[in-house]
C-alpha cells in the first residue's frame, strides 16, 4: 500500500493525516494542478457535484450514491471546505483522490476556496483546532490558488444509459430498458425512480428577456429545447461554481484569466465564483456583495454564442438539490444535504452520460485557448443546442452513527 | 413530620453527598458557613424544589467560591428526597458548546422527577446561548454592548455571520419597539410618566444595564424573571462588577425570607428608591419558576398595576406549555390595566427548516409548545388578540425577522453591519431569519403612542 493509499484509507475513516504529509500532498496536487488551465476539458460520462462544505458524512454518502473513485468520474464544482465540522478531512480526501487518479477527478474553485472567506467561515479555526497550527490551512489556500475555474464537458449524450450503479439489495437491481426520449431522470439515493421527463418539441430562442420566466420546481415542467438533429451528442456543459460575469462573453476569455492568486474582490474571476442567475434581464447587484446576479437572456445568449448546451453551476443552496431555470439553459447541483446540520435540504449529484455513437471520444484536454469555434453558431438559426441527458440522484443526510465514524451529533445553533 | 428531623436528616446526606462530589467546595462552603438549607412552606410544587437543589448542586460543584448553596424543599418526606449524586451536573460552562448536562448516575429518585430537572437545566442553558451569540455579535462590532463579555466565561466563541445578523436583527428590533414604548409623546408633562418593563425569562440579558448606562433609567421600574440558578448567576457577576451602582436615593436590596427554624435564604434582589418617605423598586430580579407564578401567593415585589407594562418574551414563553404561557401573561394582564407584549419566537414548524429546527432542538432536550400552536405570524397576531391586544384600544403587529431585517434597518446601517464580516449566505439567512418572529401587542389609553405608531 503507498502512502497516498494509505492517507485515503485514514482520511475516508475521517481521521487527519499529519502535517508533513499534508504539506506533501499539497505539494503534489499543485504540480499537477498548475498544468491544467482555467477551463479543464472533461470527458462524459461524468458525475457533476456542488457545495460539500465540510460535510464529511455527507460526501461518503454522496460517494455511495454516485459510485466510488475511480469507477466513477467526478467533477466537484468547489466548496469544498467552511460551514460543516470536517472541512480538512474532506478537502484533503478529495485532493488525494485529485492525485491518487488525477483523470477520475476535477476539482474547480468556489468562493470558499479563498483565504479570506475561510477565516471567517470555519476552515481556518479548524485546521488551527486540529493542528495547533495554521500552517495545514497555509498549505491548503496554496492548492486554491491553483484549482480551475471552470470546466467543459464534452461527449455527454443526449440520451441516458440505464444505470449501471448497483442498487440496494432490496431495490429492483439495474434498469433494464430507458426510453431514448427521456431527458431528465431523478433517482432517489437507491437508485428508485422518482420522476422522469421526456424531451420535448425544438423551440426557437428569441433573444432577449422573452422567455417565460419560471420553470417551477425542479425536474418538473421542465421544458427544453432541442436542435432536433441526428446523432447522440450534445452541445457542450460549462461548469463554474458561481455564473458568469459581465466581463466574460466568451469561454476562451476565461482560459486567458490569471487565476493563481487569491479570489479578488471584483473581476472576472471574481464573479465566475461568486455570482447567482436570477428572474431578472440583464445584469443586477448581488445581495451577497461580490459577483452579479444575470438573468435568462444573458444565460441563453452565452450558451449560443459558445456553443453549450447547458451551464451547470452550484454555489446557491437548493431545498430539493437541484433547480433547473431558464429554459434548462442553467442548473444549480446542490450537494451539502441538511446542510450545516440545520436547513432541511436534500442534496443532488447530477449524472451525465458517455455518447455511445462513437464521436464523442474526446480525451481529456488541460484546456487550450481557442477550442470552440464561437464564430460559426451565429449565423445559423437561434436555436439553444440540444441539452445532454440528465440523470439527478438525490441523497439525504448521512445517518450521523451509522459507519463506524465519529458519531459526535453535531449541533446547529438557532437563535435561542 | 416536622421540619426539625427532616432538616436532620437532609443535612446529613447533603453533607456526605457533598464531601463525595467536591471535597474542595465542602471544605468552602462550611468555613465560611454558607451550607444553608430552608424549608419553605407552601411554596411550588416537588419539581420546582429539585430544580432549585439542582441548580444549587450544580452551581456548587462548579468550585465557585462564596457561593451560597439554598436548598429549598417543600413538605417533602425523607424518601422523596432525591438521591444527590444523580442530580450532578457537571460545571455550567459559558464559554462554550458544553451543555453541562448531569450525568445521571443510578436513577434511586423518581424518573419522571429527574426528567422533568434536566430538561429545565437544558432550557437554563439556552441562556448561555443567547449569551455567548450576544458576545458573538458585539465582538465583531454588530452591536455595542460594554457588559456582554461580562456574562460568558472565557473568550467566547465566535457565531457565524448569519447568526451574528440574526442577534443583531432581534436585539436592534426589540430596541426599536422597547424605546418606543419608553418614548414620550411631545407634550410631557415636566414628569415624564412612569413605565414599568417586565422581562420574562431574562436570563443574563444586559438590556437594564444599557438602559442604566445611558441614563434612561430614571422612570422606569424594571423586573427580571428566571430561574435560581440564573439568578445566582446573574446576581454574582452583577455585584463583582458593580452593574448595579446605587443612583441618588437607590439602595440596593436583598429579600431574604425566614423560615421558622432554618434562619434564612435569598429571594428578590435589586434596587429601591425613596423619596418623600415612599421607597419604590427600581429594578427586581424575582428568581421564579414562572410556572409557579400562578400558585405562588406571594406578592410579586415591586409590581406596579398603575403604571403602562411592557411585558418582554424573548424567547422564553416558548419554552412554556402553551396553555401556561397564557396564563403567564393572563396573571399579568389581569392586574395591569395598561399593559402591552413583546414576544420573539421561532415560527414555521411545517416546512423541512421548521422540521430540522423541531428535532435539533429535540436533540438538546428541548422542546418549544408554541411552535406547534403559532405557526405563522397570523397565527401570533390571533394569539396576541386573544390575550386581550385587541384593535378596540390597543393593537397587535407581527414580523419576520427577515422582514425586519429588510424593512427596519436603514440603508446605511445594513451597509455597515454587511462590511463587517460579508454574508455570503443569502438562501440561509432568509431561510434562517424567516423562521423567527417578533410580535407585539397592546391596550391602553396612555402610553402607547410611540408602539402604536411603529408598523410591520
Ligand atoms: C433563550 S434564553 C433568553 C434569555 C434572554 N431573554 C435573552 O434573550 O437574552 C431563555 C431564558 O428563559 C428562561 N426560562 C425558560 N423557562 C422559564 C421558566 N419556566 N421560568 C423562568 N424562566 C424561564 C431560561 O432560564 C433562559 O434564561
Amino acid at each position: 500500500m503507498s502512502d497516498l493509499d494509505r492517507a485515503i484509507a485514514q482520511l475516508r475513516a475521517c481521521r487527519p493525516i499529519p502535517e508533513a504529509q499534508v504539506r506533501e500532498l499539497c505539494h503534489k496536487a499543485r504540480e499537477l494542478l498548475i498544468e491544467e488551465g482555467n477551463v479543464v476539458t472533461v470527458t462524459a460520462p461524468v458525475t457533476i457535484c456542488g457545495d460539500i462544505h465540510g460535510q464529511f458524512h455527507d460526501l461518503m454518502e454522496l460517494f455511495r450514491v454516485g459510485g466510488d473513485v475511480p469507477d466513477t468520474n467526478y467533477l466537484f464544482m468547489g466548496d469544498f471546505v467552511d460551514r460543516g465540522f470536517y472541512s480538512l478531512e474532506s478537502f484533503l480526501l478529495l485532493l488525494c483522490l485529485k492525485v491518487r487518479y488525477p483523470d477520475r477527478m476535477t476539482l474547480i474553485r468556489g468562493n470558499h476556496e479563498s483565504r479570506q472567506i475561510t477565516t471567517v467561515y470555519g476552515f481556518y479555526d479548524e485546521c488551527l483546532r486540529k493542528y495547533g497550527s495554521a500552517n495545514v490551512w497555509r498549505y491548503c489556500c496554496e492548492v486554491f490558488d491553483y484549482l480551475a475555474l471552470g470546466a467543459i464537458v464534452l461527449g455527454a449524450s443526449n440520451t441516458l444509459e440505464p444505470s449501471k450503479r448497483p442498487v440496494g439489495p432490496n431495490e429492483s437491481s439495474t434498469q433494464e430498458y430507458i426510453n431514448p426520449d427521456t431527458e431528465i431522470e431523478v433517482l432517489n439515493s437507491e437508485g428508485g425512480l422518482i420522476s422522469s421527463i421526456p424531451r420535448q418539441k425544438p423551440k426557437v430562442f428569441t433573444s432577449k428577456g422573452s422567455s417565460p420566466a419560471k420553470t417551477g420546481p425542479p425536474g418538473t415542467g421542465a421544458s427544453s429545447f432541442s436542435k432536433g438533429t441526428a446523432g447522440n451528442s450534445s452541445g457542450a456543459v460549462l461548469c463554474v461554481h458561481g455564473g458568469l460575469s459581465p466581463l466574460v462573453d466568451t469561454v476562451d476569455k476565461i482560459r486567458l484569466l490569471d487565476r493563481k492568486q487569491e479570489v479578488p474582490h471584483e473581476g472576472a474571476m471574481c464573479d465566475l465564483l461568486w455570482s447567482d442567475p436570477d428572474e431578472i434581464d440583464g445584469w443586477g447587484l448581488s445581495p451577497r456583495g461580490a459577483g452579479f446576479l444575470f438573468g435568462a437572456d444573458i444565460v441563453k445568449t452565452f450558451n449560443h454564442n459558445n456553443d453549450l448546451s447547458l451551464i451547470a453551476r452550484a454555489h446557491q443552496l437548493v431545498m430539493e438539490g437541484f433547480k433547473e431555470m431558464f429554459d434548462n439553459s442553467i442548473v444549480t447541483v446542490w450537494s451539502a444535504p441538511n446542510y450545516c446540520y440545520r436547513c432541511g435540504n436534500v442534496a443532488a449529484i447530477l449524472e451525465l452520460s458517455e455518447d455511445g455513437s462513437g464521436d464523442g471520444i474526446i480525451a481529456r484536454s488541460n484546456g487550450d485557448v481557442n477550442r470552440s469555434d464561437g464564430g460559426i453558431m451565429k449565423e445559423k438559426e437561434k436555436v439553444l443546442l440540444n441539452g445532454p441527458a440528465r440523470r439527478y440522484r438525490v441523497f439525504q443526510a448521512a445517518p450521523q452513527d451509522s459507519r463506524g465514524m465519529p458519531a459526535k451529533k453535531p449541533v446547529a445553533d438557532y437563535f435561542l | 413530620m416536622s421540619y426539625g428531623s427532616v432538616a436532620t436528616a437532609v443535612t446529613a446526606r447533603v453533607r456526605a453527598t457533598f464531601e463525595m462530589l467536591a471535597p474542595d467546595s465542602l471544605m468552602i462552603y462550611q468555613a465560611a458557613g454558607k451550607l444553608a438549607i430552608t424549608f419553605a412552606e407552601d411554596r411550588s410544587g416537588p419539581e420546582s424544589s429539585t430544580d432549585i437543589l439542582a441548580a444549587s448542586l450544580q452551581r456548587g460543584c462548579s468550585a465557585v467560591p462564596n457561593t451560597r448553596i439554598h436548598l429549598e424543599f417543600q413538605d417533602m418526606s425523607a424518601q422523596q428526597i432525591p438521591n444527590l449524586l444523580t442530580l450532578r451536573g457537571g460545571p455550567r460552562s459559558r464559554g462554550g458548546r458544553a451543555r453541562g448536562r448531569g450525568r445521571g448516575g443510578p436513577h434511586s429518585g423518581n424518573p419522571e422527577l429527574q426528567a422533568q430537572l434536566q430538561k429545565d437545566r437544558d432550557v437554563q442553558s439556552t441562556d448561555t446561548d443567547a449569551a455567548v451569540s450576544r458576545l458573538s455579535a458585539v465582538d465583531l462590532g454588530y452591536l455595542h454592548d460594554p457588559f456582554a463579555s461580562l456574562f460568558v466565561n472565557g473568550p467566547g466563541t465566535r457565531r457565524l455571520p448569519i447568526i451574528n445578523r440574526g442577534t443583531y436583527t432581534r436585539t436592534t428590533a426589540l430596541d426599536i419597539l422597547i424605546n418606543a414604548f419608553l418614548s414620550h409623546p411631545d407634550s410631557t408633562p415636566t414628569v415624564p410618566q412612569t413605565k414599568q418593563i417586565i422581562s420574562l425569562g431574562a436570563g443574563t440579558d444586559t438590556r437594564y444595564f444599557k438602559l442604566r448606562a445611558q441614563n434612561k433609567h430614571r422612570h422606569i421600574i424594571y423586573h427580571e424573571f428566571d430561574f435560581v440558578s440564573v439568578s445566582i448567576t446573574k446576581e454574582r457577576i452583577m455585584k463583582n462588577n458593580g452593574l448595579l451602582w446605587e443612583d441618588e436615593g437607590e439602595a440596593f436590596f436583598k429579600a431574604l425570607e425566614t423560615v421558622p427554624g432554618f434562619g434564612e435564604h435569598e429571594s428578590e434582589w435589586g434596587l429601591e428608591r425613596s423619596k418623600d418617605g415612599i421607597t419604590e423598586t427600581t429594578y427586581c430580579f424575582h428568581p421564579l419558576d414562572l410556572r409557579h407564578l400562578l400558585k405562588t401567593s406571594k406578592p410579586v415585589r415591586g409590581l406596579r398595576t398603575d403604571v403602562p407594562t411592557l411585558i418582554v418574551s424573548e424567547c422564553c414563553l416558548c419554552y412554556l406549555e402553551v396553555e401556561t404561557s397564557r396564563e403567564v401573561v393572563k396573571w399579568f394582564t389581569s392586574r395591569i390595566p395598561s399593559i402591552g407584549l413583546i414576544l420573539y419566537e421561532p415560527i414555521g414548524l411545517d416546512d423541512s427548516f421548521g422540521q430540522m429546527m423541531v428535532s435539533n432542538l429535540a436533540a438538546r432536550n428541548i422542546t418549544m409548545p408554541s411552535l406547534e400552536a403559532y405557526k405563522t405570524l397570523p397565527d401570533q397576531k390571533a394569539r396576541l388578540a386573544q390575550l386581550g391586544f385587541t384593535s378596540e384600544g390597543g393593537g397587535q403587529e407581527a414580523e419576520t425577522v427577515e422582514q425586519i431585517w429588510e424593512k427596519w434597518i436603514s440603508i446605511p446601517e445594513k451597509e455597515r453591519v454587511d462590511a463587517l464580516e460579508g454574508l455570503d449566505e443569502v438562501e440561509e439567512w432568509q431561510m434562517l431569519a424567516r423562521h423567527y418572529a417578533i410580535a407585539w401587542g397592546w391596550r391602553g389609553t396612555t402610553g402607547w403612542e410611540g408602539l402604536a405608531t411603529l408598523r410591520a
